[in-house]
């Protein structure tokens, strides 16, 4: 670090001044409800959930205006200007402090995303290892019934922010590097979608001190009534949707303006096109999470009782009120096309990342870039198969199941695509090409468990079992979680300069990937016998009918909380690896996985401004093994 | 000097090898994801469909990972080899034949799917009418036919039942695994399940709607009886109530205070 | 898509430009005027799943049935925001021609008008004030009042931010802001009226047309 760096005094570091602000706003929020209670002539002036609904946005609010977040925008509104410049923001104070405060450069919010996004997945791992250690036998040891139900919530709730998160990040960081931009269309609202997920996150971590019992789904009417923990994760939630809707806001602009000259659409790099997809369905569905989460905060017994989702019965026993599928359909219509958001990005990686290693172009360009933007469009029909035991037109569940199945046809193009990339090549295996290998493995597992579960019938059997379980994590693993990792591991060196441990990476990887499939497929396996899910206790013998007995469950069970440990230890490995690697593993130089993307041609770790020159592109991204095709013409000729 | 990737002899050896992993594979899932005992008419479609899945889960794994697992061993990179892979972008016959193969099983599985949904859900002549009211945390049946009530369900073996489900508070759902089938009860509507139970025996009924909690704990004995047992269980039960078979018959008791409406 | 590199075809992905300045591209005002714009349009399609959704619950919950309400005042807020819709426009047409003083003052009677059909939603749909107006829908009654209320609650708050956009536009044209060619904050102001308005175009027919009144 230079020598004329400023001493930093706590408050100047945007973070703790950002959470001062919103412990402001909480209070200035409780205090309002206070104000107008006592104003309208209520006994009793003190209300918890009102005071939480108002304390949550003006707490947002007041994060964001500590931090900065907005001071631009309000600047303009007076009408200043405030021309952007490439750089940090406060000149001299030391680089670390870049990363706790409102930066410009995607690169630096790319990075906020990326330890954000890995923090909140290691929070909502280390729930999983508590209620998995309380599941590893039968009967009630150590967890509460209200504590285990909570915990399953957060558990959900925390990696989901992860996962939202952890895209940001590599949306964020690799997007405009890879069309050859020097930054995002919307740079200030790119750091405002970023920081508003902090006080989400706050928020989400205070709903712990009181409990919530209704799962991840919070499907009324259950989460209607009993403690205010759900407002917290209402409006947490709310918030994150604002920060899905702007940052895909954002990135569907950039990708479409802010491409280099010749970077025509279909000379983008394949993550490109999975990160529209992504978008598209981000920028759009989101708002249907939104509102049905605001109808729940509106609806919850303390607050309004607006009865959405509630029978009333009138006078004459009809009804005059609303009904609980309501809100499973609204929920579903964003959460399911969320489930692709989800996964795009992770099956982008994948294919951006094979041909590196193969050294041969991506099979089938077009047909995958379009099969992106078909998964994302077919999971807008598909929403009601998370309802077949659900109260609706029995009619309507044909149509779900059908169109469900539909969603194999571009899933099946991309494994065969994948496949077409590694067949005939020169495949080496460092640590991200394990990761991505093992990520077509498990995606696979999950994507082959799904029709089981779009056909009715057979998911009349396994709806709210561990078999859901066991298909949705390992579609998510195989979707994100692998190839997360394996684009960690593939850009560890663009970002910091060095090459990571690896021997560590792989450790990594064979701990984490038998410990994967062994706990999917357990899961899978006490699922199709009968286990629910969501209980915290469970008979090891199911009602002693099954086929196999003798405590099978329970053996099954222990395998199981045996493998999240694993992982959970693989994963510690990794943050050793990359905080001990980013100081002392050796130098890496521009472009070690000999890449043709846009990014390994100029220095790493890049320098502030990506690309003083404007690129100029002239052929296909994954030409490899051409022989006429010449290395890059990069740099300063 | 390696073969070329277009050789038939690499696809002869990974044919033969999807259809040895592909038959190892589904007797491996045979054993690892073992279904309860089939004790309904509906369980042995149900287990049908589901082993269809099964091997189409199989010989689809199979397809991906022998080909991946092939190309792992056979196109990786010699030592010091820095050379490139072969040049080619794709091959569009190719990319038809796998939008068109998949969307083929699709239309085979939906209509597996439709056929399958309408035996399942069917409805039979002579049910045994029984209403279901979940509640936190446990069920209560009563039997309009007969007026009697009971916390645990009994039916007879062999004969149709036909579930009238609602519930007081939250959501529940119905479950008995034997029987495969299930469906929630919401509240403010009635919803339906039928199932025909075939095998004699006490199972649990279980909630598997996550409902506050001890939603846990939320369960019920289902006894499957002979039709004698079975109409003398009602006649113990009336008893039981104060009640006489005979006059019982016409009080309706499921209109209780669970009111059933029309959504 | 871009013509290949005639001397070496399928050549290299990237190569360095040597016409551009070495500093860097700054984006012109059309390019980031271009950004803008697509970033707008993008919001209101997003913007227009919320509303879609509030009409799917609406028809959800309601199907063939409405509440009973009172038509006269529906169509008169419903007229004022329209005419609203109108001086918005004719503002900017004003600013336009450079007649910053018809631009000003229409502005301000756009907001005025929007405060109009505000009160007019918080004095009769809501019943705010029962010393004006004696309601009869409540939020907490029944999927009438709570739909209504959630519509036009969604619906008010567009209209508020919409109305706060127009003053600070205001305010920056009193101070000299804003030229026929430089005018975006006043262009995005009046397509985001222009959009309030239009989603209120939905939800009027939706809430006081379409299906039976049912009294309750």
């Amino acid at each position: 670090m230079a020598d004329n760096e400023q001493r930093m005094s706590l408050l100047s570091i945007g973070l703790v001044r950002g959470l001062v602000g919103q412990f402001a706003g909480i209070l200035l929020g409780f205090a309002l409800v206070v104000l107008i209670r006592a104003l309208a002539g209520y006994d009793e002036v003190w209300s918890t959930e009102p005071a939480w609904v108002v304390g949550a946005i003006l707490g947002a609010l007041g994060f964001l205006i500590a931090i900065g977040a907005m001071s631009d925008w309000f600047s303009w509104w007076r009408g200043g200007e405030t021309p952007f410049v490439h750089g940090p923001r406060h000149p001299g104070r030391p680089t670390w402090a870049r990363y706790f405060d409102v930066d410009y450069n995607h690169k630096v919010i790319g990075i906020q995303y990326g330890v954000t996004g890995l923090i909140m997945l290691c929070i909502g791992g280390s729930f999983a290892v508590i209620f998995r250690s309380e599941l590893a036998r039968s009967g009630l040891q150590f967890l509460q019934p209200a504590t285990y139900n909570t915990f399953i919530g957060m558990h959900g709730w925390a990696a989901l922010f992860g996962i939202f998160i952890g895209i940001g990040g590599m949306a964020n960081y690799l997007v405009p590097l890879m069309i050859g931009a020097d930054d995002m269309a919307f740079p200030r609202l790119n750091s405002f979608a970023f920081w508003i997920n902090v006080p989400a996150i706050v928020l989400l971590l205070i709903s712990l001190y009181y409990t919530w019992d209704a799962g991840w789904t919070v499907y009324p009417p259950l989460s209607l009534k009993g403690s205010p923990g759900f407002q917290l994760v209402f409006w947490s939630i709310f918030l994150l949707g604002f920060s899905s809707i702007l940052g895909s806001l954002n990135l569907v602009a950039t990708m479409l303006r802010m491409r280099s000259p010749g970077m025509s659409l279909f000379r983008m790099p394949i993550f490109c096109w999975a990160m529209m997809a992504t978008s598209l369905i981000q920028l759009t569905a989101t708002q249907l999470i939104a509102m049905s989460f605001l109808m729940l905060s509106l609806a919850r017994e303390a607050t309004l009782a607006m009865p959405f989702f509630v029978p009333v019965l009138n006078a004459a026993g009809v009804n005059i009120g609303g009904d609980p599928t309501l809100f499973q359909h609204t929920f579903w219509f964003y959460s399911h096309p969320a489930v692709y958001v989800w996964v795009l990005p992770g099956l982008g990686i994948i294919s951006e990342l094979l041909p590196v290693f193969a050294r041969k172009p991506l099979f089938g360009y077009r047909w995958i870039a379009i099969s992106s933007l078909a998964i994302a469009l077919v999971g807008f029909l598909v929403w009601g198969h998370h309802m077949f035991t659900s109260a609706y037109s029995p009619n309507l569940r044909v149509w779900f199941m059908v169109s469900t199945l539909l969603v194999a046809v571009p899933t099946g193009v991309k494994f065969f695509s994948w496949l077409g990339t590694i067949w005939g090549g020169k495949l080496s295996f460092p640590t991200p090409m394990l990761f991505t290998l093992g990520a077509i493995s498990v995606f696979l597992l999950g994507g082959l468990s799904g029709p089981v579960l779009a056909t009715v019938a057979t998911d009349l059997h396994l709806q709210d079992t561990y078999f859901v379980i066991g298909h949705f994590h390992a579609t998510i693993f195989g979707g994100f979680v692998f190839p997360f990792f394996a684009a960690i591991y593939y850009w560890f060196p663009k970002i910091t300069g060095r090459m990571y441990n690896e021997q560590l990476g792989k450790l990594h990887f064979w701990l984490m990937l038998p410990a994967f499939w062994l706990m999917s497929v357990g899961q899978m396996s006490v699922g199709v016998a009968g286990m629910r899910r969501r209980i915290v206790d469970y008979d090891p013998l199911l009602g002693g009918m099954t086929r196999f007995n003798l405590g099978f469950v329970e053996i099954v069970q222990i395998l199981i909380t045996i493998s999240a440990f694993v992982i959970a230890f693989s994963i510690l490995i990794m943050i050793y690896n990359l905080f001990h690697s980013a100081e002392v593993g050796r130098v890496a130089g521009a472009n070690p996985w000999r890449s043709r993307s846009p990014e390994w041609q100029i220095p790493s770790p890049i320098p502030e401004q990506s690309y003083p020159r404007p690129l100029h592109v002239v052929g296909e991204p994954y030409d490899y093994g051409l022989a006429t095709s010449p290395r890059f013409v990069a740099g300063d000729d | 000097m390696q073969r070329s990737s277009t050789d038939k002899r690499h696809f002869i050896i990974a044919g033969v090898l999807v259809v040895v992993v592909s038959l190892a594979l589904y007797a491996l899932l045979y054993v690892a994801l073992p279904l309860p005992l089939q004790a309904s008419t509906q369980a042995a479609t149900i287990d049908w469909v589901f082993q269809a899945h099964m091997i189409l889960l199989s010989v689809l794994f199979a397809l991906v990972v022998v080909f991946m697992m092939y190309a792992v061993v056979v196109f990786r990179r010699k030592d010091g080899d820095s050379s490139e892979g072969e040049h080619f972008e794709g091959n569009t016959p190719l990319e038809i034949a796998w939008t068109v193969l998949p969307l083929i099983a699709v239309v085979i599985f939906g209509y597996i799917g439709v056929t399958s949904l309408r035996t399942v859900t069917a409805a039979q002549e002579n049910e045994v009418v029984v209403d279901v009211e979940g509640f936190q945390w446990a069920w209560a049946f009563t039997y309009p036919d007969t007026g009697a009530a009971s916390a645990d369900l009994v039916l007879p073996v062999n004969q149709p039942a036909r579930m009238e489900m609602t519930s007081r508070d939250v959501i529940h759902s119905f479950w008995v695994p034997e029987f495969r089938v299930k469906q929630d009860a919401v509240p403010g509507q009635t919803t339906v399940l039928r199932f025909t139970p075939t095998v004699e025996g006490e199972y649990t009924l279980v909630c598997a709607e996550l409902c506050g909690l001890t939603h846990y704990n939320m369960i019920a004995k289902v006894k499957i009886v002979s039709q004698e047992e079975y109409a003398q269980w009602q006649q113990v039960q009336l008893a039981a109530m104060g009640k006489t078979a005979a006059t019982a018959g016409s009080i309706d008791v499921a209109q209780g205070d669970a009111p059933a409406v029309d959504n | 898509m871009a013509v290949a590199n005639p001397v070496a075809p399928g050549a290299g992905h990237v190569e360095s430009a040597h016409s551009e300045a070495a500093h860097g591209h700054v984006p012109t005002y059309a390019e980031t005027l271009a950004n803008n714009r697509l970033g707008l349009w993008l919001f209101f399609i997003s913007e227009a799943f919320l509303f879609g959704g509030l009409l799917a619950v609406r028809f959800y919950l309601w199907g063939g049935t409405r509440p009973e309400v009172s038509q006269f005042i529906g169509l008169l807020v419903t007229s004022v925001l329209l005419l609203s819709s109108i001086s918005m426009y004719t503002a900017e047409a004003a600013l336009e021609n450079g007649n910053r003083r018809l631009f000003l003052t229409l502005l301000l009677v756009t907001a005025f008008l929007g405060l109009v059909f505000l009160g007019g939603v918080m004095i009769f749909e809501w019943g705010l004030f029962p010393s004006l107006y004696e309601g009869h829908l409540t939020p907490w009654g029944d999927k009438y009042g709570a739909v209504v209320f959630l519509m036009t609650g969604m619906h008010a708050i567009h209209v508020i931010s919409g109305i706060i956009f127009i003053l600070i536009v205001w305010n920056l044209g009193r101070k000299g802001h804003f030229s026929p060619s430089r005018k975006w904050g006043v262009e995005s102001a009046a397509i985001y009226w222009h959009y309030v308005d239009l989603v209120w175009i939905f939800f009027y027919p939706a809430i006081y047309l379409i299906g039976t009144a049912v009294t309750h």
